[in-house]
């Protein structure tokens, strides 16, 4: 009778949530960054980044923005031509970084181009997001360019 | 399982089994059914609770600024919701009970694994998720280092608990609710197997109290029906064999009256020549006055055997009748003793008149047979002793021989039974006993041989209602 006892016990107790000890979940979180990393050409023309000390990571139209405000005076050069406007949006998607760049597709060399779809998609991965991710450059006036899913070299 | 609590009956028995083995069957069921479904439910609470924090997390890191002061921690902190601490190096920012509930086992998975990691355990008689996670720096090629962030949040789940609590609840409920379902079941199974088992049992017992012509009605075609018919076989085969070994037991008894009735005439004849015989006797030779004398002692002794074959007839037949009168019984044994000639070879110790109703010509038989067989087969002195006791009169009568061995006591009063079987030709006829038996019974009373205890010499002693009806 004893054990009948413990058994039902034991079987009202089992119901409950027990303790358990340390268990493995998932992958932790990151997007903490001293600074933004910034895509520039070197004299070769191959793509360099460029870490800016901005104490945060930041946005990708920060970065973006960022970016199209030029190297400074680091050695690199960018493809970019200068702009007054560098206020960029960004409309991300499951795919596709969506960034729409206050630019015309003059404006840029396709060395250009990959400079921006570069830096987005640094700091999307940095941001924890996922390094298939794909980017779509849309210049300010319709051309076929825009259409264009783009993915960054050094980035795959 | 063999206590006192464990019911004799086959319906208990049967129908505890089956409520136990029902109900077991429930509650395991049920109680599986709510394990699993429980355990189900805390691993999606801890996969939401999980993916909702990294999210939290997620959200603000990159507005954060590293490395990080107090007030970026205060954000990050906030951003993660109640109870929850962020410490980086010696700076941490604290809310609620997480600070308290956090284990350094956990602080170390999560210092050296780099992963989230989650902990259950109970603070304050609640249950709690503990979630610890690093938060991780990124490089733009995708390789992770530790920020030396950490966050720890401490989640409630009282809600998941009570909704198992419910579950098992629920659970129990359903189990109960078969406990009425089985008994229902298990009264119908015993009493589709115990009805005939009862009515079997009652045919039996019937067959026992010796109503041979006790059947049952086999119903169905299972085990119990063939039961049933072989059963029924038996009694059929058994009351047979009864009626034959009745007939062979009354054509035997018919035998023996027929044949003693048929000796009586020529004997009655015999008796008369032997008389005149022994009359002459005293003329003859001495070779012939011995024959003479063989073949009268025989004549009477074989009178003797058919009056007494008579006698057991009529106790066979249940035709012997009781003649009571009031008699003294210390009377009747004296006057016994005296007619037979025995009054100097047996001690009578009387305490004076035993008055009592009895039939005078059978207690005469019956003390007579057996102060005889003590005087033929005992020593002397052979001692009758007379007493009342109660509503009972007995008559004791012992003497000093050898006594009765231990293996002839259960047969005394068996008819022609020879204690000795090389000593055939003995005068008494072998019914003597079995006579005397037969008598006292029919007075209600009985005979009991035995030896006397403490000297030597067997003892028999009848005994006697002082009031027999007439049977």
């Amino acid at each position: 009778m004893k054990r009948t006892w413990s058994l039902a016990l034991l079987l009202l107790a089992a119901c409950g949530i027990e303790p358990s000890a340390v268990e493995d979940s998932s992958e932790a979180p990151t997007g903490v960054a001293p600074g933004v990393t910034l895509y520039f050409l070197d004299e070769w023309g191959e793509l360099r980044p460029q870490l800016r000390e901005t104490g945060r990571l930041g946005t990708i139209a920060e970065a973006v923005g960022l970016l199209l405000t030029g190297a400074g005076h680091s050695g690199l050069r960018t493809e970019i031509a200068p702009s007054s406007v560098t206020r960029v949006v960004v409309t991300t998607t499951p795919e596709v970084v969506e960034l729409a760049v206050p630019l015309t597709a003059g404006d840029v060399t396709p060395r250009g181009i990959d400079q921006i779809v570069c830096t987005a998609l640094g700091v999307h991965v940095q941001s924890g997001g996922a390094r298939t991710m794909k980017a779509q450059v849309r210049f300010v006036q319709p051309t076929p360019v825009s259409d264009v899913v783009r993915t960054c070299p050094l980035i795959r | 399982m063999s206590g006192p609590l464990w019911p004799r009956g086959l319906r208990s028995r049967l129908l505890v089994a089956f409520v136990v083995v029902t109900v077991l069957g429930a509650v395991v069921a049920a109680w599986s059914g709510a394990g699993t479904a429980g355990a189900a439910l805390v691993a999606s609470s801890e996969q939401r609770l999980t993916e909702a924090l990294t999210g939290q997390i997620g959200a603000v890191t990159p507005g954060l600024a590293y490395p990080p002061d107090q007030g970026a921690l205060e954000r990050l902190r906030s951003a993660a919701g109640a109870n929850t601490l962020v410490t980086y190096g010696s700076l941490r920012s604290a809310d609620g009970v997480a600070a308290d509930l956090v284990p350094d086992s956990l602080r170390t998975a999560v210092r050296t694994g780099n992963r989230m990691v989650t902990q259950r355990t109970t603070g304050g008689g609640e249950p709690w998720l503990l979630i610890g996670t690093p938060v991780m720096i990124t490089a733009p090629d995708g390789a992770r280092t530790p920020s030396g962030i950490e966050v720890y949040a401490a989640r409630d789940l009282a809600g998941v608990e009570r909704e198992i609590a419910g579950m098992a609840r629920s659970a129990v409920v359903t189990a109960a609710l078969t406990l009425p379902l089985a008994v229902l079941l298990a009264l119908l199974a015993a009493g589709s197997v115990l009805r005939p088992v009862r009515d079997l049992r009652d045919t039996a017992r019937r067959l026992a109290a010796g109503d041979l012509g006790a059947r049952s009605n086999p119903r169905g075609a299972d085990e119990l029906a063939d039961l049933t018919a072989t059963v029924n076989e038996m009694a059929g085969s058994l009351q047979e064999s009864m009626a034959a070994l009745r007939r062979m037991q009354a054509d035997a008894r018919r035998f023996a009256a027929d044949v003693s009735h048929e000796l009586r005439t020529p004997l009655s004849t015999l008796t008369a020549v032997v008389e005149v015989l022994s009359m002459s006797a005293d003329g003859m030779e001495p070779d012939a006055r011995e024959s003479a004398q063989l073949a009268i002692t025989e004549t009477r002794r074989l009178v003797t055997l058919v009056e007494e074959l008579m006698e057991v007839s009529r106790f066979d037949a249940g035709t012997a009748r009781l003649r009571v009168e009031d008699l003294d019984v210390a009377g009747a044994v004296r006057d016994c003793l005296r007619a037979r000639g025995w009054s100097h070879r047996v001690e009578l110790v009387a305490p004076g008149a035993v008055p009592a109703r009895l039939d005078r010509r059978r207690v005469d038989v019956v003390v007579a047979n057996l102060v005889g067989n003590a005087l033929r087969h005992g020593e002397p002195p052979v001692r009758v002793v007379v007493a009342a006791s109660g509503g009972e009169v007995l008559v004791e009568v012992t003497d000093s021989g050898p006594g009765l061995p231990e293996h002839v006591l259960p047969h005394v009063f068996d008819r022609f039974y020879k204690a000795d079987a090389a000593r055939t030709r003995t005068p008494d006829s072998g019914l003597g006993l079995a006579l005397a038996l037969e008598n006292a019974r029919l007075h209600g009373g009985d005979v009991e041989a035995g030896n006397r205890t403490g000297a030597r010499g067997a003892r028999f002693v009848l005994r006697l209602p002082r009031e027999s009806g007439d049977r």
